[in-house]
């Protein structure tokens, strides 16, 4: 097969594919495991205070879907993503990333505090599978994006916290890769930089990504999403255009919509 | 900039586990030798000062009646190494634990970070072996073809750190006292490996056990560079098969708790 019939093959093909997923948390954090359950089998390790936050959850999605993840606190949406961004492993089913994935979760979490920003801006970019001639290209617009020419060879550590979500932001939605990922992170920054951010996101959109977005802003739900998941006590409620999934929510927990 | 889906090729395992490894590592040396003046001078200061004790205990103030001439020379070629191997095994205990966030948002393969610090250690190894060769020229130390072995000493040493480092980083996850056991382990090893004696100096009784601490043959292929008579084939084998042991077990914990990991950091 060649690479183009690989690529057509491809097309209309999920890009994500959940399948059954299930992630299980121990309650007790404190609780620790004996040498023993190491190599215990997987089906004697039951524990009576594990809970899982996700469990039988099943969908797939098609490049260039943008999708809202809807949900109150605690039911699943945030590890729902940190599965799709592959940083954390489910306990049962499979998770299918088939394409790259610009994570915005904790994006200031690579970022090193004793570097300086320009040292920041090549390791974080180069973590995520960017090329140091790719890095270069885009380096200009990365500090423009962020405003902020004058800091290029601060120390992270001297940032404003304003600062440093700004240029995680920008290194992050640079990465070119076909889906992106968005938890709440975008909470910090002032709202000028917040409409620039979402401006940038639809960009991305019409550039055909594929979105995955979790908010509890329904205004922005409905700005950038078509179809929505709705997660409530670890399962996937609904699966609907994004509409139908808030008024499904707002009915469930009585807010007014 | 550009609307349409400009996707960048895609670029296999191999080479972005390579990059993102090389890239840590880069990393880390930086941050050491950024934020002190000294920078170099430290990392080769500590070995030096330890074999001045020594070069002192048993020479000036015992009759040494271990190792070779020149004691110093004797000394620096197991020492080095062992530098080596005590901060990549000191610093896997917190492999996981200090850099949390980062593991949190990337998902670039978890066993980069036990191999990062094996390699950034291994540089600082090479990058003090000039040392060796100061006092080697100073002494009159003869160098011999041997030196050759110093290649093999080098793989089954990153072999058998790699293999420790699997073991212990994600496991300090779980039982953060296992943080002060290595550190106890490594005291005792420090004694208990050929560093301040060599192979051939204990007694006949206790040469088949010395073997199975993989170091001992590992610290023959080094000393074998200056002293020919310290390659000890026996060790080297038995060294290497526990090696790969250790690599293999390694393996096959890590697999085995990886996901057990990434939710508890």
């Amino acid at each position: 097969m060649t690479l183009t019939e690989k690529l057509e093959a491809r097309i209309g093909h999920p890009v994500i594919e959940v399948t059954d997923a299930g992630i299980r948390f121990r309650r007790n954090r404190r609780s620790r495991r004996s040498f023993k359950d190491l190599f215990a089998g997987r089906s004697r390790r039951g524990r009576p205070d594990e809970f899982w936050p996700l469990r039988g959850v099943s969908f797939s999605v098609l490049p260039g879907e943008a999708i809202g993840v809807v949900g109150r606190n605690g039911q699943g949406k945030s590890t729902l993503l940190k599965l799709v961004a592959e940083v954390i492993l489910p306990d049962e089913g499979v998770v299918r990333v088939g394409a790259g994935v610009a994570p915005l979760i904790e994006i200031t979490g690579g970022f090193v505090d004793d570097l300086s920003v320009r040292d920041n801006v090549f390791l974080t970019a180069g973590l995520h599978g960017m090329k140091k001639s790719e890095i270069e290209e885009r380096f200009d617009e990365i500090i423009e994006f962020a405003e902020i020419g004058d800091f290029l060879d601060t120390p992270y550590k001297h940032l404003s916290s304003g600062m440093r979500v700004r240029i995680a932001f920008a290194v992050i939605s640079r990465l070119e890769e076909p889906v992106i990922l968005v938890d709440e992170v975008l909470a910090v920054g002032d709202k000028a930089f917040r409409e620039k951010c979402y401006r940038r996101i639809e960009e991305l959109l019409a550039g055909g990504r594929t979105l995955f977005f979790v908010s509890h802003n329904e205004r922005d739900l409905k700005r950038f999403c078509t179809r929505g998941l709705y997660l409530d006590k670890g399962a996937l409620v609904l699966d609907a255009p994004i509409q139908d999934v808030l008024a499904r929510y707002n009915a469930d927990y009585g807010v007014k919509s | 900039m550009t609307a349409a889906l400009a996707t960048r090729p895609h670029r296999s395992l191999f080479e972005r586990y390579r990059q993102a490894l090389w890239l840590l590592t880069k990393r880390d040396l930086r941050v050491r030798y950024s934020t002190s003046l000294l920078g170099y001078f430290w990392s080769i200061l500590d070995p030096l000062v330890m074999a001045a004790i020594y070069w002192f205990v048993f020479t000036q103030v015992f009759d040494r009646t271990v190792g070779e001439q020149p004691y110093i020379v004797f000394l620096l070629t197991a020492l080095l190494p062992w530098m080596w191997f005590n901060g990549a095994v000191a610093d896997s205990t917190r492999a996981f634990l200090r850099e949390a966030k980062l593991i949190r948002s990337t998902k670039i393969p978890r066993t980069i970070w036990v191999n990062r610090l094996v390699l950034s250690k291994g540089i600082e190894f090479v990058a003090s072996l000039p040392v060796i060769a100061a006092f080697a020229i100073a002494t009159g130390a003869q160098l011999h073809w041997e030196a050759f072995w110093v290649l093999l000493g080098i793989a089954l040493q990153a072999v058998l750190l790699v293999g420790i480092g699997l073991i212990v980083a994600p496991l300090v996850v779980f039982f953060r006292d296992l943080e002060r056991a290595v550190k106890l382990m490594l005291r005792f090893l420090f004694y208990a490996s050929p560093i301040i004696y060599g192979l051939s100096d204990l007694p006949d009784g206790l040469h088949f056990w010395a073997a199975f601490n993989p170091l001992a043959g590992i610290f023959s292929l080094y000393r074998a560079a200056f002293f020919p008579e310290q390659l000890d084939w026996y060790a080297i084998g038995v060294g290497s098969v526990v090696s790969l042991a250790f690599l293999a077990i390694g393996l096959v914990v890590f697999s085995r708790v990886e996901r057990a990991v990434l939710k508890e950091i």
